[in-house]
Parts: structure tokens; C-alpha cells; sequence
């Protein structure tokens, strides 16, 4: 049967229970009970139990199916997932509580990533469905949380920690407001193809998309020639003009960026800040970018006040100390020689002589 | 036994944290050819560089977006996903789900598919990930039959998507779940039919707290909030004072007592608060409601009751030419305009997408587009009044423009040149 | 890379069906090409979107936007949908010759 179009998404209280659709705009307050374990409590005294429980991103029908059958079995048949690939089994009845939970965890089933813990990693395709990526997603994020997860199933961090990988610079995971950021970075010029480039491409779109006017038409082919000097690395025109690739085996890899939130809570939102610039793809299991974010963990779990999110503890120390604390080696990268849109004067140069003594003055 | 084809892989099925390899390897029971997905990937992991080709334009027919064709670079090694397109389908509101209507969808996409899904894309939609070009209509026919559509791709208004809000959480401050689902059906056209110069797209947050990161990911971002005091119960208050609630809402592995004047009243950063060692106190017309104190005593406090939402333009991640948040264009519409959609929200969805469409380049944000030409000319366009809680702070350079009306000169509209 | 017929000659096209010389499209490639999106015939007013792509690509080298379109044909975009019910980038754009459409997903 043809389909019928524009019918738009299934109206999602055909998908609550009758619980759920009661207490619906009626909640009271909710608690942590536990790591993984929240309990809503309603107006009218009903009470709804979470479970939430860790999944990779990329899952198969039948992993989808298992959560259907413990949904069936304990919650009525009724679950969600959370905005970072959680899922959330939702119990009405409080002695299915402790069964589902020793099910999940028979089945292994990490439960946890509440209040102050690593929840699940966000993130991207990688390799293993984009086409401009400059590093794997779902390699990096496997090995992270099983570097990590002791905080995924504990809340004994100063507050909560969120983590997101992109693996290029679109960002598809806007990863730019993250506690701690994984982002893939190409450090190639494009290849042009030049007898592709007028056959395949939007000469002046491809143009138009670098942000550093790098590219240049070249009348002698058609195609367009890149200034390397002025080249870096975005990928936009490649995302253009196929005829531009700038993937790379060897030179391809991973920077780290920390210290940005979304919530309001005490201060405002913040964009994350260039950490470690680059960290070689390392595969299956990238050591060097888990024990990188491993020692930044371990260094704000010290260091940081209850409450603070790791930006919050970065700028109480200032940056100067954090990089003395965590030993990550400052370089020519970390300062801003781009600005920010629409900008005039780097705003994060430091313009007073206020800063601390640290081993980076000899 | 034999070797395996997928040595690097394999150690990925290892450790504690759930295995996309598992997975892959799970679907490839059910469907011999996903196996080449693993396949294509270990390629991947030995040389450290993609196998997928750029882009690939395929669709359905009626809509110009919803699927994002992928196709591999070297068919012949591996055929299984010569093409490999990703089907986006429009989640339900607050990604509630039932067990019957998730094994329809299950069934679906192992009809038509690889098996593989993502639970859910970064837009919030449910990605099936990975089938070939015969198999996007008839998979969309069954998607439709089974009560599902397509979310969006390309130049179009993008999937909205929303946080749990008021099906299980207190804080919500508008119906959220409703407005995302009432203004995805409303525009459907737009979510289906790419028209505008590049991608637009909404998130509903029901508090400050923003777990759909709206404010950094969303052109148009809805933020709940309120703008009467904050409820206290004061007996509550006085329950985490003693230690008897556990602090931040049970967010600390240990039973942690709540140090009201350390851990609250310290931290507020408008200072609006003081505790006597028994009573709250809080001076509302100072609070800017960041949720600190709600966040560390749900049980004690909670948002006003009149609520409503903060309107924010222009997010977006860093291509072109920076990453940018969004800002404050509408401080509060009171939640009875967002459910059901009152005139006043629609004409401002509308009048901006108006706007942004006449006035953008190709390829630009809205964000991107008001960084190129000035708030206040958007602002004036809409035939809005600026306000101080459009900006942290004014301007510190010279460099501002007056409107000719503003001197007495006749106002020169710009002709349409292109 | 496919070689397939269209139009009586035997053209490169990419996997989406793209022709992959645009100085090789004439109408009658225009109109093999229409087939593969489902449109067996081409009506005057598929082709005065066909000419408005093709005339605007030969002219600024890219493709026009969706407002320019429907602001210069006349036609809204049901409109172009019921001509190219595959849409204007992936019917209109192919049938049209013009490279095919990029930008982000």
C-alpha cells in the first residue's frame, strides 16, 4: 500500500501508560535513589521508578526486542530512552523494582548514569556510516566507557560529567558544550580533483564555503586551488564538493576540548575549550584518548568543589593550573588566532596581570 | 574453528560497556549481508580512514528529505552494502515508547533492512541504519501503514525534539511534549519538503536545565520558565537542613546532608537568598531562575506556577565560521500560547522563517545570518523592541548605525537586486 | 562508475543516476532521465522548471534556491512536488543535468 505522506510523528501519549497519562503535568518532586534508580512521586501520591541503564548508540532489532521483553515483564510494557542513549524502564510497581534490576544486571545491563556520574557518551557515526569523518565514534566511545564506567554506575564525582565524541568538524553531535568533548580533526589541505571538480562541484559554492577564503578559482582547469597556508583542515568544502577529500590515514585524529555545560545552574551556559589538540587514531582501542580523558576525569574528581562541573572548577584554578594540574602540554594551539564570528579582538587572550605562578614560567 | 575476518573489532566485544560489535554481529544472524558493515569497518580500523563515499541523494516519493543515502567505496569486497542508506523516522515527543509499537518498527526494519538502529540520532530521530535504494519506498510504505513518517534532512526544518517534560518530570514549565508534537504536525511541509537556504531546527526544553541542550543545538530554542516565586515547603526545607532528604536530589553516591548556606545560598549567583539556620528566604524579583536551589532541593522548592517558556535564536555547531549559542529574542510566552498554539507563537515561527529565508545567504543559519547583519535588523524586520534581556551587556565599541528615520531622512529600502 | 543510454547515447552516471558530464544533457537525455524518477512525460511546465534550473546553473554555476525557484517559475513547491514527486533536488536537479546537490545531511 502506497504511503500516506505527511502524517507525522505517532502521538506519544498513545505510547504512556494509564499511569503516566494520570500523573501527566501532576509530578511532584522526584530522588535519586540510587545510581541508576530515580523515583517520580506524583500529586496524587502515585510513584514511578526509572531505571536507567547505559546502551551503545548503534543497537540491533533483537537488543531493541530484549528491552521490549523487560518492559513486558516489568514495567507493563512501557519504556524511553533519554537524550543520550540511555534507556529508561519505567516501573509502576514497586516490588518489580529489585527483580528488574537483578535481571539487568544478570543480562549486563550497566545501570546507572545519574546525578553525579559519566552518563552515556553521545555521539556521532564515525566509520561506521559517515562520510566526512575524521576518526571512528562508536570505537572510541566502547573503549571510553569501559575505561570509565565506575563512574557510569557510581555518582561519586563533584557533579555531573557529559561527555560527546564528534568525529568532524560539522559537529553533528554539537559537541560544543560538553564537560568533556571528543572531536575528530583532519590535519590535511583538501586533495582537489581538478578534472572532477568542475564536472562534480558548484564551483562558487565550494568557493563560498571556506571560512578562511582559501580556495581560489582555477580558470586554467575549471577547478579551484587551495591555499595550504590559509587551509584549516575544516572539511567544509568537501562537504561541497566530493572532489575535495581531505581524510588521511596517518595524520587524521582526535582533539580534546573541556569545561562546557548547557544547563543554567549557578552559571551560564559555556562552550568547551581546547584541552589537547590532537591524539593519534589509535584503533580498536585508542589508549592514548582514554587514558587522556581518564587523567582529566581523575584530576577534576580531586580537585573540583562539590557542584562544580568541570568548567566551573577550571575557572575557580584558572587555566594556567589546569594545565600544570592535569600535565597537559600547553602549545601555540590552544591560542586563538581565529576569534569568534563576527568578533573583533580574541577575547580569550589574557589582558591583565592577574594569572598565576605555575612550572610553565621558568 | 576459523579466523576471524574482524580481529580488530573483536576486541571491542570485550569490557563492560554494551558492544556495538555484539550488536553488528547479532543483526548479521538475522541478515547474512550486515555482516559486511563489520567488514567494511574493520577496513576501517586497520587503515584509519572511511570507506564510505560522499553523499548520495535518495528519497521516497512525495518528500524531498528523510533519507540519507550512504554508499561504500568498494563494492565488489564488500556487496552487502554497496548502498547502505539511513532512514530517518520521526520519533515519538519525549522518546516515550510501548513495547507492541516498538516491535512494529522492529519487524519493519527487518523486512526492509540491515537491522540496525540508532536509538537515537543526534537530531533526536530513530535512525535504521543501512538499506539499499529498492527497499526506501516499500519500507516507507510500511513505516506509514504501522503510523510512522520520515523526520527531516538537508535544507529543511529538522526533526523537533523534547526532553521527558511533564509525562515524568516536575519541572517542566510548559507541556513541552505537546507543543514539540503539535508544531511537528503544523509544519510538516517544512520537515518534509527542504525550501530554506540550509537546515532549521527547534528543541523544547522544559526548564533551565535544558537536557535537549536547546540552547546550544537548536536554531530556535524553547526554554521553560516562570516568572512568579519560586514554591517553597518550608517544613521540606527544613527536612534537608536536619539531613533527613538526601542532598541534590540523591545525586551523591553517599548519604550527603544538604549544607543550605554552603551549598545553596552560596552558590546562588544572584545572591537572592538568605537561611537563618530555619528559615528560606528568597527575593524573587532578584532570582533569574538557574535552578540551582530547585536542583539541590526538589522535594523543598520548585518553579513558580507561572510558567512558561524563553524563546532563543541562532545555536549551531562550528561550520562556517564558529560554533554560536543561542540568544534571548522572546524573554516569556506564558504556556497557555504554547498549548494549543496561539497565533502569537505561530506568526513568530513563521515571520522569522519569513525573514531568515528572504534575507540569508545560501548555506547560512539564522544564527550565522544575524551575526552577518545585526539583531537590530532582525529585530526591526519582525517589529520587535529591543530589551536588555536580549544582551549580557551593551556594546563597548563606537561602531553603531541609526535607522535615516531616526534622523529625519527618508528611509532608503534596499531594492531587490538579485 | 555505470555507463548507461540515455537520450540515444551512452553517458557516465554516478549511483543516484546523476549524468556526470552536464555538457553531455540535451532534452532527450532530460527526458530517459525524468523516467527514473518516475515522470514518463515531460509537460511544458516540467519544462519551464527544467529550463529555469539549467538556465541558472549555465549562468552563476550553481543551483538556485527553493525561494528563487518558486518565486521565478511560479510555481509553489506542492507544485514541484506533483511535477518531480521526488522533489526539486533529487528529480528536478537530475532531470535538469545540473551536479548533484550537496551540502549537510
Amino acid at each position: 500500500m502506497p504511503a500516506k505522506t505527511d502524517i507525522g510523528p505517532p502521538y506519544f501519549k498513545d505510547f504512556m501508560s494509564d499511569l503516566v497519562k494520570k500523573n501527566y503535568g501532576q509530578w511532584l518532586y522526584h530522588e535519586i535513589e540510587k545510581p541508576g534508580v530515580m523515583v517520580h512521586v506524583a500529586e496524587s501520591g502515585d510513584k514511578l521508578w526509572s531505571v536507567r541503564v547505559g546502551g551503545a548508540r548503534l543497537i540491533c532489532t533483537d537488543r531493541v526486542r530484549d528491552y521490549c521483553e523487560l518492559a513486558d515483564e516489568f514495567c507493563g510494557g512501557h519504556f524511553r530512552f533519554t537524550s543520550r542513549h540511555n534507556v529508561e524502564f519505567l516501573v509502576e510497581d514497586q516490588a518489580k523494582l529489585q527483580p528488574l534490576i537483578d535481571k539487568l544486571t544478570a543480562k549486563g545491563y550497566p545501570i546507572g548514569g545519574t546525578g553525579c556520574s559519566i552518563t552515556s557518551i553521545v555521539h556521532t557515526q564515525g566509520w561506521v556510516h559517515c562520510h566526512t569523518p575524521a576518526t571512528d565514534a562508536s570505537g572510541v566511545v566502547k573503549s571510553v566507557m569501559d575505561e570509565l564506567i565506575d563512574y557510569f554506575k557510581g555518582m561519586k564525582l563533584p557533579a555531573q560529567l557529559r561527555i560527546a565524541l564528534a568525529c568532524c568538524l560539522n559537529m553533528c553531535g554539537a559537541v560544543h558544550c560538553s564537560d568533556i568533548a571528543i572531536l575528530g580533526m583532519h590535519r590535511l589541505p583538501p586533495k582537489v580533483d581538478p578534472e572532477k571538480v568542475p564536472k562534480m562541484c558548484e564551483v562558487p559554492s565550494t568557493i563560498g564555503s571556506c571560512p578562511t577564503a582559501a580556495i581560489k578559482p582555477d580558470p586554467k582547469t575549471k577547478s579551484v586551488k587551495v591555499n595550504g597556508e590559509r587551509c584549516m583542515y575544516c572539511g567544509n568544502c568537501y562537504t561541497m564538493c566530493p572532489a575535495m577529500p581531505l581524510a588521511d590515514s596517518e595524520n587524521d585524529g582526535i582533539s580534546l576540548w573541556v569545561g562546557g555545560k548547557v544547563s543554567s545552574a549557578r552559571t551560564a551556559p559555556r562552550f568547551s575549550k581546547l584541552a589537547v589538540p590532537y591524539l593519534p587514531n589509535n584503533p580498536p582501542r585508542w589508549p592514548e584518548t582514554v587514558e587522556a580523558i581518564k587523567n582529566i576525569v581523575e584530576k577534576y574528581a580531586a580537585g573540583a568543589k562539590r557542584y562544580e562541573r568541570v568548567g566551573d572548577w577550571i575557572e575557580r584554578i584558572g587555566w594556567e593550573k589546569f594545565f600544570e594540574v592535569t600535565g597537559i602540554e600547553f602549545t601555540d594551539k590552544h591560542i586563538d588566532d581565529f576569534g569568534e564570528a563576527g568578533s573583533y579582538g580574541i577575547t580569550t587572550l589574557r589582558r591583565t596581570t592577574m594569572f598565576k605562578f605555575t612550572s610553565h614560567i621558568k | 574453528m576459523a579466523e576471524s575476518k574482524t580481529p580488530l573489532l573483536d576486541e571491542l566485544e570485550k569490557g563492560p560497556w554494551p558492544s556495538f560489535v555484539a550488536d553488528i554481529k547479532m543483526a548479521a544472524k538475522r541478515k547474512a549481508t550486515t555482516m559486511d558493515l563489520l567488514n567494511v569497518l574493520e577496513l576501517s580500523y586497520k587503515e584509519k580512514i572511511v570507506h564510505w563515499k560522499h553523499g548520495g541523494i535518495v528519497g521516497v516519493m512525495g518528500y524531498g528529505g528523510g533519507v540519507v543515502g550512504r554508499y561504500v567505496d568498494q563494492p565488489d569486497k564488500f556487496p552487502g552494502v554497496e548502498n547502505f542508506h539511513t532512514i530517518r523516522v520521526n520519533q515519538p515527543a519525549g522518546w516515550y515508547y510501548s513495547s507492541t509499537a516498538m516491535r512494529t518498527l522492529c519487524d519493519i526494519w527487518d523486512k526492509h533492512g540491515s537491522g540496525m538502529t540508532n536509538f537515537h540520532g543526534s537530531t533526536g530521530d530513530i535512525i535504521l541504519l543501512g538499506t539499499n535504494t529498492d527497499a526506501l519506498q516499500p519500507c516507507f510504505d510500511d513505516l506509514s501503514e504501522a503510523g510512522f513518517d520520515l523526520g527531516g534532512s538537508g535544507s529543511a526544518l529538522r526533526t523537533p525534539s523534547t526532553c521527558a517534560g511533564p509525562g515524568r518530570c516536575e519541572w517542566a514549565c510548559y507541556d513541552n511534549l505537546q507543543v514539540c508534537y503539535d508544531l511537528t504536525q503544523k509544519y510538516q511541509m517544512e520537515l518534509h519538503r527542504p525550501m530554506w537556504p540550509y537546515k532549521f531546527k527547534m528543541k523544547f526544553s522544559g526548564c533551565p536545565n535544558d537536557c535537549v541542550a536547546s540552547v546550544a543545538r537548536s536554531d530556535m530554542a524553547f526554554i521553560g520558565t516562570w516568572r512568579d516565586a519560586i514554591r517553597v515547603d518550608a517544613a521540606a526545607v527544613k527536612a534537608y537542613a536536619a539531613g533527613e532528604l538526601k542532598a541534590n536530589g540523591g545525586a551523591h553516591e553517599e548519604h550527603v546532608k544538604l549544607d543550605i548556606q554552603k551549598d545553596v545560598v552560596d552558590l546562588c549567583p544572584t545572591q537572592c537568598m538568605s537561611w537563618d539556620g530555619d528559615k528560606l528566604s528568597i527575593n524573587n524579583a532578584e532570582c533569574n531562575r538557574c535552578m540551582h536551589c530547585i536542583n539541590c532541593m526538589p522535594r523543598a522548592l520548585r518553579p513558580g506556577a507561572d510558567q512558561g517558556c524563553t524563546i532563543l535564536l541562532g545555536a549551531k555547531a562550528p561550520i562556517l565560521n564558529g560554533a554560536l549559542m543561542s540568544s534571548v529574542i522572546i524573554p516569556f510566552m506564558p504556556r497557555e500560547k504554547m498549548t494549543p498554539v496561539s497565533d502569537e507563537l505561530a506568526e513568530f515561527i513563521e515571520n522569522t522563517w519569513e525573514f531568515w529565508d528572504e534575507n540569508a545567504k545560501f548555506r547560512e543559519r539564522i544564527g550565522e545570518m544575524i551575526e552577518r547583519i545585526g539583531l537590530r535588523v532582525y529585530l526591526k524586520g519582525m517589529g520587535i523592541k529591543a530589551i536588555p534581556q536580549m544582551v549580557k551587556e551593551p556594546r563597548s565599541n563606537p561602531y553603531f548605525f541609526w535607522w535615516p528615520e531616526e534622523l529625519g531622512l527618508e528611509s532608503n529600502e534596499e531594492e531587490d537586486d538579485d | 562508475m555505470p555507463t548507461v543510454s540515455l537520450g540515444g547515447k551512452d553517458l557516465d552516471i554516478d549511483e543516484d543516476g546523476f549524468i556526470q558530464d552536464p555538457e553531455q544533457w540535451d532534452e532527450a537525455v532530460a527526458a530517459d532521465l525524468a523516467k527514473t524518477e518516475g515522470v514518463d512525460n515531460l509537460t511544458d511546465e516540467h519544462w519551464v522548471l527544467i529550463n529555469y534550473l539549467r538556465n541558472y546553473y549555465l549562468k552563476f554555476g550553481i543551483a538556485p534556491m527553493i525561494r528563487k525557484v518558486c518565486k521565478e517559475t511560479k510555481f509553489d513547491l506542492k507544485k514541484i512536488y506533483e511535477l518531480f514527486p521526488s522533489g526539486p533536488a533529487k528529480g528536478g536537479c537530475k532531470v535538469a543535468g545540473l551536479p548533484k546537490p550537496t551540502g549537510c545531511v
